[in-house]
């Protein structure tokens, strides 16, 4: 039973990506990540039921239980396949304003729970014949200045960094590393970086979902290893 | 099934570094892992003895746990010399053949460890044409070679433990010291050795510049990437 983990299910990005992969002939067994229970619930009901779909109510910043969390999925379905972190957070502050509480807590769920998930995912996609694949969604923030934004896109250019790394890395195990930087993104955490905004006028997640679903389908090979910006023109 | 000793014991002296060579880190990973990451889930490998200095057992430990590595492993302790260390091996294993290799030569794929196994011969080495003239000196030049009569030994080599396991106390009775192990079975005459070609990719790490070789190395042998 291929298996698919998708952290920040229950909003925005990972929620469209969940359902969208519940209408897709990739994996047989979707599990679900996200801190809300309603939210989770609301995505697992606009899915398509014919998947095997797990539900795992997880707060990422609770980091040392992360091991015992993939060990659960992986003793559960044994095998897993693909990750997906999705999750995100924002406290858009000035410089002045950035206390180290904010940095630490952007960067435990930005960057230092897709670290975990991923190094503890490792330890059993290792030894799958096939191959395995890891995707890590950053943002264009991470790539261009964002003054105000200092904890969210100094995290994003964090995890584009650790994709690009262990996309070498993990190589030889047959396991690719995708990054995505979507642009301006209509989800409940671009409200919070750009509350002013119609999110009717900028991208959609079902869109950053459908280029998610082609990086992960079997027919993808050949875009790991580099930072993939998702941005609607018009 | 077959044993396998992995020769580790190295102080890596030539390296200029504060820790030999078989800890330094390629693509990313401690050296010694490459090789016991690709022969884990060789099920014809029965136990995995690594030869090495007790002051690395923990890192060793460390490394093996979060690696999830699943061979039986045992530690032998490293000799003055190597034919010590590998003397020290020999005597942890259980197994009647022994696959030998050494850990500063991390470029060697699952499937070459395989041909080893499969091949009937119980007394196996690789090795490679040599390129070169090779010429007996001191000083001055005292002796010629036929570059097409000799070959460039690698490792691993696959020996029959009890006939190697007599050639080395042979060699202690009489006080002689082997470079490698092929030479000292040949030496006593306790059977036919068997030599499979060998490829170039095969280095074994020993002086600066092969980490930075390596790393080129790696990517093209094992990975494929631009």
């Amino acid at each position: 039973m291929k298996t698919c983990i998708i952290t920040g299910a229950g909003t925005g990005i990972g929620r469209a990506t969940a359902i969208d992969l519940s209408n897709k002939d990739i994996f047989d067994t979707l599990v679900l990540i996200g801190r809300n229970p309603q939210h989770l619930n609301e995505t697992y009901a606009k899915m398509n039921k014919k998947k095997d779909i797990r539900k795992i109510i997880y707060d990422l910043s609770d980091l040392e239980g992360i091991p015992d969390l993939i060990s659960e999925i992986y003793r559960f379905n044994d095998r897993i396949d693909c990750l997906l972190n999705i999750a995100g957070t924002a406290d858009p502050q000035p410089l002045l304003n950035t206390s180290i509480e904010n940095m630490k807590d952007t960067y435990t769920v930005n960057v230092f729970a897709p670290f975990m998930l991923i190094r503890e995912c490792v330890k059993y996609m290792k030894n799958n014949s096939e191959g395995a694949k890891i995707l890590n969604v950053a943002s264009t923030a991470g790539i261009t200045p964002r003054p105000g934004w200092l904890s969210y896109s100094s995290s994003k250019a964090a995890i584009i960094s650790m994709s690009l790394t262990l996309s070498e890395e993990l190589a030889e195990y047959r396991i690719k590393v995708y990054c995505v930087s979507p642009g301006r993104c209509a989800t409940a955490l671009r409200k919070k970086l750009a509350p002013d905004e119609d999110p009717s006028t900028i991208m959609q997640p079902e869109e950053v979902s459908n280029v998610i679903c082609q990086l992960v389908s079997d027919e993808e090979r050949c875009l790991d290893g580099q930072n993939i910006v998702i941005r609607r023109k018009i | 099934m077959i044993s396998f000793i992995l020769l580790a014991g190295g102080n890596g002296s030539r390296m200029n570094q504060p820790v030999p060579k078989q800890y330094l880190l390629l693509a990313g990973k401690p050296v010694i892992m490459h090789t016991l990451e690709r022969i884990d889930d060789i099920k014809d490998i029965s136990e995995v003895i690594i030869v090495c200095n007790e002051k690395y057992h923990d890192l060793l430990n460390n490394y093996i746990s979060s690696y999830m590595l699943r061979k039986k492993i045992v530690y032998a302790d490293a000799g003055s010399t190597r034919q010590q260390s590998v003397f020290n091996g020999l005597k942890k294993v259980t197994s009647n053949l022994v696959i030998i290799h050494e850990a500063a030569r991390p470029f060697v794929r699952k499937s070459d460890f395989e041909l080893l196994i499969n091949d009937e011969a119980e007394n196996i080495t690789y090795g490679i044409d040599i390129p070169f003239t090779v010429l007996k000196a001191n000083n001055y030049i005292n002796g010629t070679l036929k570059r097409d009569e000799l070959i460039n030994v690698q490792l691993p080599q696959k020996f029959n433990v009890s006939s190697l396991l007599m050639g080395h106390m042979k060699a202690i009775e009489d006080n002689l010291l082997f470079t490698e192990d092929a030479s000292l079975l040949f030496h006593y005459g306790l059977g036919q050795i068997k030599v499979i070609k060998g490829n170039s990719y095969n280095l074994k790490l020993t002086e600066p510049m092969d980490l930075i070789l390596g790393e080129i190395i790696y990517k093209e042998y094992f990975t494929g990437r631009d």
